[in-house]
C-alpha cells in the first residue's frame, strides 16, 4: 500500500563527491547514487540545467547536522501528532483535499521540489523539458498505488489556489520556497511562449512583477519587524531591515511609475513621479495624526508590557519564597521559634534581593560574616543582627576569624536569648568583630575545664592566627571581641595603639560591673 | 524640654503614628505604654502633614516609606511640617534598613531611626527620648554614621562638623555593637546624659554635614 510513504528527508548526505547533493538526492528519492549522479552529469549537457539544478540544490538544501538542528530547535508543532499518527491508508484517499495522508516530513519536500527544476531551467532554453520529467516522479512516488492517481493530478494541475490550501495547512515552513518556485515557474513559461513565437507583454508584466516583488519585500519586513520588536527590542539587523525595506518601496515605486506612464519615457515618468510625490504628501498630511498615535500607542504597549514582565517576574518571586513561608508559618503557628525562624529567614532572603547591590562585590569578609550570621540564625531560631563598617578580602586568616565569630554566635544564640548584635568593623590596620549577647551571663569559674568550645574554637584559632579573642562577660550579657592585625601591621592590634581610648579600655580594663572580668581563657557556658 | 521621666509623675507624651499599614498601626498603639498618648493617625503624605499639623504632637512616629505626596514618603512629610520642628520631633521607623532610606530621612529632620522589628519597650524608650529632645541610634544607623564619616577621629584642624571626636566615635561604635544608652554611659563612665549629648552631636553632624566623604558616600548610595 503505502510502502514508500517512510522517506527519509531530503538533506545534503556526508557521502559525497562534490556537495553531497547526488547522494542526499538518491536517499531522499531511493534511487541508486550512481543513476542520479549520471542523470545530473547527462543534465549538465542539456543547456546547463544540470549544473543549475545542482547549484540550486547545494544552496537551498541543508546538510544533515543543519537540518537536525533546524529540528532540534523548532519544537513539535501542536497539529502535528494530529497529522501523522493515522494510519496513512485511511486519508490516503481524501489526500488532495484534507491532504494529511503524506508525513510531515516528506511531503513538504515534494511540494518543494516540482517548482525548483523549473525555476532553475528558467535558464536555459530547455527548461520546459526539464522540468515535468523531474517534477513529477517524486509527486507520483511518494504516494504509490491509488494516491499516484490524485497526487498526480494535483501536480499536474498546480493550481495555486490548492497550493496555498496545502501549504498553508503545513504551517507555511516552505512557504517561501514555493512562491519562489511558482515566481520562477511562471517566468519559465513566459520564456518558452516567446521561444515559440506568442507576444507577451513584456512591458506590463515586467513592472507588474516589480510591483508584486517589491510588495512581498517590504511585507516581509513590516513582518518580522513587528515580530522581533515584540518578543525583543533587540534590533540588530535593523539596518538590513532599512535597506530590504528601501529595496522594496523601489521596485514598488518603480514598477508603478512604468505601469503608469506606459512606454516610459523620461518627461512622463518625471510628472507621474512628482504628481504622485504630491499626492503622497496629502495622504501623509493627513494620516500622520493617526500614524503618530497608532504610534504612542505601540510604544504605550511595548512599556506595558515591560511592566508585565517586571510583574510577574516579582510575582514568581514572591510565590516562590514569601508564599511559600507563609503557608509554613500558618502550619507552624503553634512553635513560636519556628515561626521567628521562618519569618527571619524570609526576611533575610527579601531583603537581600530587594536591596542587595549588584555592584557589591560577594566573597568578601562582611558578606561572609552575614552568611554566617543567617546560618546561626537559621539553626537556633534566635535573630542575628550584623552591622558592618568597611570591608576587607577574604584570606585563610580571616576565614579563621569567620569561624571564630561563627562559633561565638552560636554560643550567643544558645545561651544568651534574644537577639545577637554582630558588629563588624575594618580598616587597614586591622578587623575586629564583636558579638554581643543579652543573656544572663555565666561564671567562668563554675565552667569545667574539659570544656573546649571556647578556648579552641575561638581563642586558640585566633592565636594562631595572630589575632586575640576577649571574651567579656556579665549579668547584662556578654560580649566577645576577636581581633585581626593585618598581616603587615606589626603585631598586636595596631588600632588600639591609635587614638581610640575609649575602645583600649574596652579591651582591657573593663571594671563596670563585669562579674567575672577579663576572661582570656573562657569557657563556654553550659 | 521638662517632661524628664526622673520626676516620677504621670506623664504623657502626645503621638501621632504615621503608616499606611493600618495593622502594623494599630500593633504600634498597643505596644506603646502608658506614657504615650496617641493622638492621630495617617496613611499618607497628606493626610499625616494634615494631621501633625492639627494636633501638634510631641513626637511623630514616621513611616519611611509612605504613599501620596510627590513620591518622597517620610521625608516629605518631615519637609511638610518644616515650622513645626521646634516643638515635634519625628522618629523615623522603618522594615527598611537601606542607607538611603535612612540617611535620607535623618537629613531631613528626623530625630531618631529605629526599625519596625524593635520591641514594645524599646519603641516606648525612643519615644520617650525622642520626646526629650534625644537622639535614637539603632546599631545599624550608628554602623551608618561610622561608614559615612569614617572611623579615624577628627583632628583638631577639621571642620567640626565633618569628622567624629573620638569620644563621639566611641559611642558610636558601641551603639553599632549593640550597646543601650545605659550600656554605653557605664562603659565609658559618663552619665547617660552625656551619652544622650554625643549622640545628638552626631546626628547635628549627619543632618549638617556637606563633608566631602560624607557627599561621595551619599552618592554612592544615590541619596543626593
Amino acid at each position: 500500500m503505502t510502502t514508500a510513504v517512510q522517506r527519509p528527508p531530503l538533506v545534503r548526505s556526508s557521502d559525497r563527491m562534490i556537495a553531497g547533493v547526488c547522494s542526499g538526492l538518491a536517499d531522499h528519492l531511493g534511487w541508486p547514487v550512481k543513476y542520479v549522479r549520471l542523470g545530473m552529469i547527462l543534465a549538465c549537457f542539456a543547456g546547463g540545467a544540470g549544473l543549475a539544478f545542482y547549484a540550486w540544490l547545494w544552496t537551498m538544501v541543508p546538510t544533515a547536522d543543519e537540518s537536525a538542528r533546524r529540528n532540534a530547535r523548532r519544537p513539535a508543532s501542536p497539529i502535528a501528532p494530529a497529522v501523522s499518527l493515522p494510519p496513512a491508508t485511511e486519508s490516503v484517499p481524501q489526500a488532495p483535499d484534507a491532504g494529511p495522508a503524506p508525513p510531515v516530513v516528506g511531503s513538504p519536500a515534494v511540494s518543494g521540489n516540482p517548482p525548483v527544476p523549473n525555476g532553475a531551467g528558467a535558464s536555459g532554453p530547455l527548461a520546459g523539458a526539464f522540468g515535468p520529467p523531474f517534477g513529477s516522479p517524486p509527486a507520483g512516488t511518494t504516494t504509490s498505488g491509488r494516491t499516484s492517481a490524485p497526487a498526480g493530478a494535483w501536480a499536474e494541475s498546480g493550481s495555486p489556489a490548492l497550493q496555498v490550501s496545502r501549504f498553508n495547512f503545513r504551517r507555511i515552513q516552505y512557504g517561501k520556497e514555493i512562491l519562489l518556485g511558482a515566481g520562477l515557474l511562471l517566468v519559465a513559461v513566459i520564456l518558452i511562449a516567446r521561444q515559440f513565437g506568442v507576444d507577451v507583454p513584456l512591458g506590463t508584466l515586467i513592472p507588474a512583477a516589480a510591483i508584486l516583488g517589491g510588495a512581498a519585500i517590504a511585507w516581509m519586513q513590516l513582518d518580522e519587524t513587528r515580530r522581533a520588536g515584540l518578543v525583543d527590542k533587540t534590533k540588530a539587523d535593523q539596518a538590513g531591515g532599512w535597506v530590504r525595506l528601501a529595496a522594496g518601496l523601489a521596485l514598488v515605486v518603480a514598477g508603478v511609475l512604468v505601469m503608469v506612464s506606459g512606454s516610459g519615457s523620461w518627461e512622463q515618468t518625471w510628472l507621474a513621479l512628482l504628481a504622485s510625490v504630491a499626492v503622497l504628501g496629502g495622504v501623509a498630511l493627513v494620516l500622520l495624526p493617526w500614524g503618530l498615535k497608532f504610534w504612542k500607542d505601540l510604544e504605550t504597549e511595548r512599556a506595558g508590557r515591560v511592566r508585565e514582565t517586571e510583574r510577574a517576574e516579582i510575582a514568581a518571586h514572591l510565590h516562590d519564597s514569601v508564599l511559600q513561608t507563609l503557608a509554613l508559618i500558618q502550619r507552624r503557628a503553634g512553635s513560636e521559634q519556628d515561626v521567628v525562624r521562618l519569618a527571619r529567614a524570609q526576611e533575610r532572603e527579601l531583603r537581600s534581593w530587594l536591596f542587595t547591590d549588584a555592584a557589591k562585590d560577594a566573597g568578601l569578609l562582611a558578606e561572609r560574616i552575614k552568611a554566617v550570621a543567617a546560618e546561626v540564625e537559621d539553626a537556633h531560631g534566635q535573630a542575628v543582627e550584623v552591622v558592618t563598617v568597611g570591608d576587607a578580602d577574604m584570606t585563610d586568616r580571616h576565614e579563621a576569624l569567620v569561624q571564630a565569630a561563627r562559633e561565638a554566635m552560636l554560643n550567643a544564640a544558645r545561651h544568651g536569648g534574644g537577639t545577637v548584635s554582630v558588629y563588624m568593623e575594618s580598616t587597614a590596620g586591622s578587623t575586629e568583630v564583636f558579638i554581643k549577647d543579652r543573656g544572663p551571663g555565666f561564671d567562668l569559674e563554675s565552667v569545667p575545664d574539659d570544656r573546649l568550645g571556647v578556648k579552641e574554637s575561638i581563642i586558640g584559632r585566633m592565636k594562631r592566627h595572630g589575632g586575640t579573642a576577649t571574651i567579656n562577660s556579665s549579668r547584662d550579657g556578654t560580649e566577645v571581641r576577636l581581633a585581626l592585625p593585618s598581616i603587615n601591621a606589626e603585631g598586636g592590634d595596631t588600632r588600639t595603639g591609635d587614638v581610640r581610648p575609649g575602645d583600649t579600655r574596652t579591651g582591657d580594663v573593663r571594671s563596670g560591673d563585669v562579674r567575672s572580668g577579663e576572661v582570656r581563657n573562657g569557657e563556654p557556658r553550659q | 524640654m521638662s517632661n524628664t521621666s526622673q520626676s516620677g509623675e504621670p506623664r504623657s507624651v502626645r503621638v501621632v503614628i504615621v503608616d499606611d499599614h493600618t495593622i502594623f498601626r494599630s500593633g504600634l498603639k498597643a505596644d506603646l505604654d502608658h506614657r504615650m498618648d496617641v493622638v492621630g493617625e495617617a496613611g499618607t503624605v497628606e493626610e499625616a502633614i494634615a494631621v501633625i499639623a492639627e494636633t501638634r504632637p510631641e513626637v511623630v512616629l514616621l513611616d519611611v516609606h509612605l504613599p501620596g505626596g510627590l513620591g518622597g514618603g517620610g521625608r516629605e512629610v518631615i519637609a511638610g511640617s518644616a515650622a513645626l520642628l521646634g516643638t515635634t520631633s519625628f522618629l523615623a521607623l522603618s522594615v527598611s534598613d537601606a542607607a538611603e532610606d535612612v540617611v535620607a530621612v535623618i537629613r531631613a529632620g528626623a530625630r531618631g531611626y529605629v526599625t519596625k522589628t524593635i520591641s514594645g519597650a524599646g519603641i516606648s524608650d525612643a519615644v520617650i527620648r525622642v520626646a526629650d529632645g534625644d537622639a535614637v541610634f539603632s546599631p545599624r544607623l550608628a554602623g551608618f554614621v561610622l561608614d559615612a564619616f569614617g572611623t579615624a577621629p577628627a583632628d583638631i584642624a577639621d571642620d567640626e562638623l565633618d569628622r567624629l571626636s573620638a569620644r563621639e566615635l566611641e559611642v558610636m561604635r558601641l551603639i553599632a555593637r549593640g550597646y543601650s544608652y545605659k550600656e554605653v554611659a557605664k562603659e565609658l563612665f559618663i552619665s547617660i546624659k552625656t551619652v544622650e549629648t554625643h549622640v545628638s552631636a552626631v546626628l547635628r553632624k549627619l543632618q549638617l554635614s556637606s563633608r566631602h566623604e560624607l557627599t561621595k558616600w551619599a552618592a554612592e548610595r544615590r541619596l543626593l
